[in-house]
């Protein structure tokens, strides 16, 4: 199994989720983060007083999948982010150990 | 020592046995009746339970929370009298009393309350009380109930009731059940002695910082969406207060003693034990299906009950919302009466001495009396009704609240007011003063509310007035969330003096999100800058009293109903034209802004024109931003978070900069723009049909005209797609022969087209160029103009899309004119090998010239580079000043290239003999340039670019 962290744009989120469930992505956790890579902050001035955006505000996705849907799921969001400019984001595929549900106590895949 | 103990233990555990069956009996027959209780309790409430919780009737049996009590009583009444250790003890003339502390000594016992018990002795306490202990206390433990107790003399008590505060309100909730009653009686004479004689100032000092601690710890629970029914503000521990006040100052009996002492007014009593009923009813249902004592209102129950509670969906409303409304304002209300009564209770403390005498006030029949508002006469106000609005403005502007009887009387006569009074323009200009009093530390707004007024004065009020919006979102019901949106505006303005609550309040949001994103500029500051230069505020505050309004008639879209109803007030309210509009747009575009920040690429300048020309002024601008700004932040933190607020921010800044630009969003460019969009429609289906003319095939001619709306189709799209910018400057035919140029690009890297202008007198040649926008495009196309010969007389940049660039070049043609086809495609070739080699134009550099001397007569200028960050949200605008030559744009350019900068939009002019030539660029990461340090370096990379100037 995979965990997909995806860092993406705010206003890229529903294509996104769009396009995840036309290829059968049922569920992910997303969260309002900020932070900053080669996208820097700018800052803005209002009458002579300065407003500094360090941390651009960014989504995070995350997505559990089975090891073989991963690539997809990698690409499609890719696809569906893509803008073409800086700061469009980027993608970690991760390894997962174990799954457990809570409910149920069922483990691995099944619990996916 | 050891050994002794043990033997006492032995001897105790034998004695228990044998009285273990008959007080077994008696715990046995407690548990059978509670549960007999609870299901009567949890079955009546099936059956008619609407009756029992819409009943507005005054209710004086409790359903269960006094038989309840009584059943336990009866248990310790039946476990005493069988008692041989109580009867003994007695006898040896040291007897004992039960008593009952807290919700228990109130009689108010819920389904899994705590059962509090004091043992009490006179005077010491004898040897074998934990005999006793087991006896009572024991078989109530095995039969599952929380039990606590103490043993401890009168002096014990007496002394910890001074030292803890939960001890002495526990006392004053004490009840005598069973034992020696003289006992009990000496405990509270002597309590009440000292409380009266000593310690009431620090006893009520004691319960208002302990309930201010409480709503630290708890926050508002009013309107939280998962209420705490027992500690939240508003929950019964507010009741509770009341009644320890009432306790401490004058040794009231029983709740009905609130009204016979004069603490509330019958009909205040009366809604209060409403008020209590509908909650201890929860709160003993919660407990049932919860199996335990809980408190918390959590989701899952707010559903269960509503539906245990016989609530049904009504007119798009959820059952659960309508409950939940229901409950808020049951909470509501003893939150009220609780706020009232600790106002009682600080002013008996400071103002004693000025008890009784009246102030006047701005207005004649309003005066001041105990540091509370009143109407001097209540005869009067018939006759002047506007002293019902003019009372909270009072209170609003010195900052003093209405009494409780004038809160009655208000009450009492809104009935009377009309449309006429509504039209009244000094009752408008009076409200309005209202709006803009209304703080955070000073609510008058929601006492004008909750007497009833405000939904007089705006009857379309009431469609919202709690109204609860079930999900995570929304912390507050509508006409709450109305209010608060106000406050927070009302704060803006006073946030740079005093206004410390409200940083408190922010904060605390920002603390609930863990948002620990250190912005070392407050932005409130922002906010206040901006209300302080707004001129006209009174369309915001309306506009964010009134922004919610279309929630009442959750069948449409609330912020076009909303609008439309706004709509009406203020026209009633004789508002000009122009103010009108304002609010109606303010109300419509509410979630405008914050839509377009959370949903749009805000990096991209057609976003931000796009709100421009929607917004168009900014004031209006201005107040839009505040008002979205404060409906996010009244809404709860899972609406404001310092994510959302940097988006919106950046997106205001933008927006702004458009606006004040004033060229790309004016009505009148977004007509131009319009005219050439159907122009360029035009142009293209005449291109197309002449191309048909010549065919007699009609099928054809059908498949063409299909074919023809497809492209049409396409090419309004590509249109909408292309900057303002573009479509604002270059004319339709133009742009016709771009598209032309784009369409033919294919997978080329580039293409290009000469042409020259129409009056064949003119030198001048249009080179436009459409290409793979790669970094150096423009510098390079510059530098090959140059080596060529190639005078440069003007230049334009563009993009279309996201990757191709539109650079249109004006230059002037090669002297030598005969081989001119020849050496355009020569040009074209060298520009072609420029783009593979980046090295290719490298020795250009060197043929730039060192030195320049400008025409004689003139004092020369030094070349000069200027970088402005303000005149545009989204370039970094670099001016160049300097003397022109052959290569000047290369030499320029070439610089920005190297320097990692994309040149977007350049305009080349020439003054004089000085040329200012201005790009706009944005550093490959696609934003501008704010470090200070990189603008000197980018400032002296031009200048040593360019020629020394000597005489």
């Amino acid at each position: 199994m995979k965990k997909i962290e995806a860092i993406i744009k705010p206003f890229k989120l529903d294509d996104v989720k769009e396009a995840l469930n036309e290829i059968g992505i049922q569920g992910m956790t997303i969260s309002e983060v900020k932070g900053y890579g080669r996208q820097k902050g700018h800052k803005e001035i209002y009458r002579g007083a300065e407003y500094v955006v360090d941390f651009v505000p960014k989504i995070k996705l995350e997505i559990l999948v089975k090891k073989e849907q991963a690539e997809e799921v990698v690409n499609t969001i890719c696809k569906a982010s893509n803008t073409g400019k800086i700061g469009d984001g980027k993608i970690f595929v991760l390894p997962v150990d174990d799954v457990i549900r809570v409910r149920t106590g069922e483990r691995g895949a099944d619990a996916l | 020592m050891a050994s002794v103990k043990v033997n006492i233990m032995t001897l105790t555990a034998l004695k228990y046995k044998k009285i273990e069956n008959q007080i077994d009996k008696d715990s046995t027959e407690l548990v059978f009746k509670r549960k007999e209780l609870i299901e009567q309790f949890v079955n009546r409430k099936e059956s008619n339970s609407i009756d029992v919780l819409r009943n507005t009737i005054y209710i004086q049996e409790l359903d269960f929370i006094e038989p309840y009590t009584r059943i336990i009583d009866e248990y310790f009444q039946n476990v005493f009298a069988k008692s041989k250790i109580a009867k003994e003890m007695t006898l040896k003339g040291n007897p004992v009393a039960i008593v009952a502390l807290g919700g228990y000594g109130r009689a108010e016992q819920c389904v899994h309350s705590d059962v509090d018990i004091l043992i009490l002795f006179e005077k010491r306490l004898p040897e074998n009380t934990e005999t006793l202990v087991k006896e009572i206390i024991y078989p109530l433990w095995d039969a599952k109930l929380e039990t606590g107790y103490a043993v401890r003399t009168i002096k014990e008590c007496l002394a910890m009731a001074w030292e803890e505060f939960d001890i002495l309100t526990t006392m004053l909730d004490a009840r005598f059940i069973c034992g020696g009653s003289h006992i009990y009686s000496i405990l509270m004479e002597k309590f009440r002695t000292k409380l009266t004689n000593r310690y009431t100032h620090t006893s009520l000092n004691r319960l208002i910082e302990q309930s201010q601690k409480r709503y630290i710890d708890y926050g508002d629970s009013t309107y939280l969406l998962e209420p705490n029914l027992k500690s939240g503000h508003g929950g019964l521990r507010d009741y509770h207060n009341i009644v320890w006040y009432a306790r401490i100052v004058s040794d009231i009996k029983c709740r009905r003693d609130l009204e016979h002492y004069g603490f509330l007014s019958h009909d205040e009593f009366k809604t209060l034990e409403n008020s209590l009923n509908f909650i201890w009813t929860i709160r003993n249902m919660l407990h049932y299906i919860a199996g335990r004592k809980c408190d918390q209102l959590h989701f899952e129950h707010q559903v269960e009950l509503a539906k245990i509670f016989g609530y049904k969906d009504k007119n798009g409303h959820k059952a659960v919302e309508i409950f939940m409304g229901k409950l808020h304002s049951k909470m509501d209300f003893i939150k009220q009466i609780n706020l009232m009564l600790t106002e009682d209770i600080q002013l008996s403390k400071r103002a004693r001495i000025f008890t009784s005498i009246k102030r006047a006030t701005n207005y004649k029949g309003i005066v001041i009396r105990e540091r509370r508002l009143e109407f001097d006469s209540i005869e009067m106000i018939p006759h002047n009704l506007d002293l019902l609005l003019k009372i909270f403005f009072e209170s609003g502007r010195l900052k003093k609240p209405l009494s409780i009887e004038a809160r009655r009387v208000v009450g009492e006569f809104a009935y009377l007011i009309d449309d006429k009074f509504r039209k009244e323009p000094s009752n408008v200009e009076v409200f309005e003063e209202i709006l803009s009093h209304s703080l955070w530390e000073f609510n008058v707004l929601n006492v004008m509310l909750t007497t009833g007024l405000l939904a007089k004065f705006i009857p379309e009020f009431s469609l919202i007035i709690n109204k609860i919006q079930y999900n995570q979102y929304h912390l507050f019901p509508v006409d709450k969330h109305s209010i608060r949106c106000v406050q927070v505006i009302n704060s803006f303005r006073e946030s740079n003096t005093k206004n410390s609550n409200f940083d408190k309040l922010s904060s605390g949001l920002s603390q609930n999100l863990n948002n620990n994103f250190d912005e070392s500029n407050h932005p409130n500051h922002l906010y206040a800058e901006i209300c302080k230069e707004l001129r006209n505020k009174k369309t915001l505050l309306m506009a964010a009293l009134l922004h919610d309004i279309g929630k009442g008639d959750p069948a449409e879209e609330h912020s076009e109903r909303g609008s439309e109803i706004a709509r009406k007030i203020v026209m009633r309210s004789g508002y000009s034209q122009a103010d009108i509009d304002e609010v109606v747009f303010l109300i419509k575009n509410h979630l405008f802004l914050i839509k377009i920040a959370t949903r749009r690429d805000i990096s991209d300048e057609e976003t931000a024109v796009f709100c421009a020309s929607k917004i168009e002024k900014i004031a209006l601008l201005k107040k839009l931003y505040i008002l979205t700004v404060a409906d996010s932040m009244a809404t709860g933190p899972k609406a404001w978070s310092g994510w959302t607020e940097a988006l919106l921010r950046d997106l205001f800044m933008k927006v702004m900069g458009v606006i004040k630009d004033r060229e790309l969003a004016t009505k009148k460019a977004a007509k131009t723009i319009q005219r050439k969009k159907e122009e360029v429609l035009e142009l293209s289906r005449s291109i197309a049909l002449k191309g048909n003319s010549y065919s007699n095939d009609s099928t054809k001619l059908l498949i063409d005209e299909a074919k023809l709306l497809i492209d049409e189709a396409n090419l309004l799209k590509e249109l909408d797609s292309m900057s303002r910018r573009y479509l604002l400057y270059v004319s339709a035919s133009e742009i016709v022969s771009h598209l032309n140029l784009y369409k033919q690009l294919q997978n080329r890297d580039f293409l290009w087209k000469i042409t020259s202008e129409d009056n064949d007198n003119s030198e001048i040649r249009t080179i436009t160029i459409c290409g793979n926008d790669k970094p150096g495009f423009y510098s390079k196309l510059a530098g090959v103009f140059f080596l060529n010969g190639l005078n440069i007389v003007g230049s334009q940049a563009y993009s279309f899309g996201s990757n191709t660039a539109l650079d249109i070049f004006k230059v002037m043609p090669p002297k030598d004119k005969i081989f001119e086809n020849e050496k355009w495609q020569k040009a074209e070739r060298e520009f072609q090998q420029a783009l593979n080699d980046d090295s290719f134009l490298e020795r250009l550099i060197d043929k730039l010239p060192k030195t320049i001397t400008p025409k004689s007569g003139h004092i020369p200028m030094p070349n000069e580079v200027r970088i402005d960050n303000e005149t545009s949200s989204f370039f970094t605008v670099i001016e160049v000043f300097a003397y022109d030559f052959p290569g000047l744009l290369f030499a320029i350019t070439n610089v920005l290239y190297k320097l990692g900068l994309d040149v977007r939009v350049a305009v080349v002019a020439t003054k004089i003999d000085q040329v200012v030539d201005v790009f706009y660029v944005r550093a490959i990461d696609n934003g501008k340039i704010d470090d200070i340090k990189r603008q000197e370096e980018i400032k002296i990379a031009i200048l040593n670019a360019l020629p020394l100037i000597t005489n």
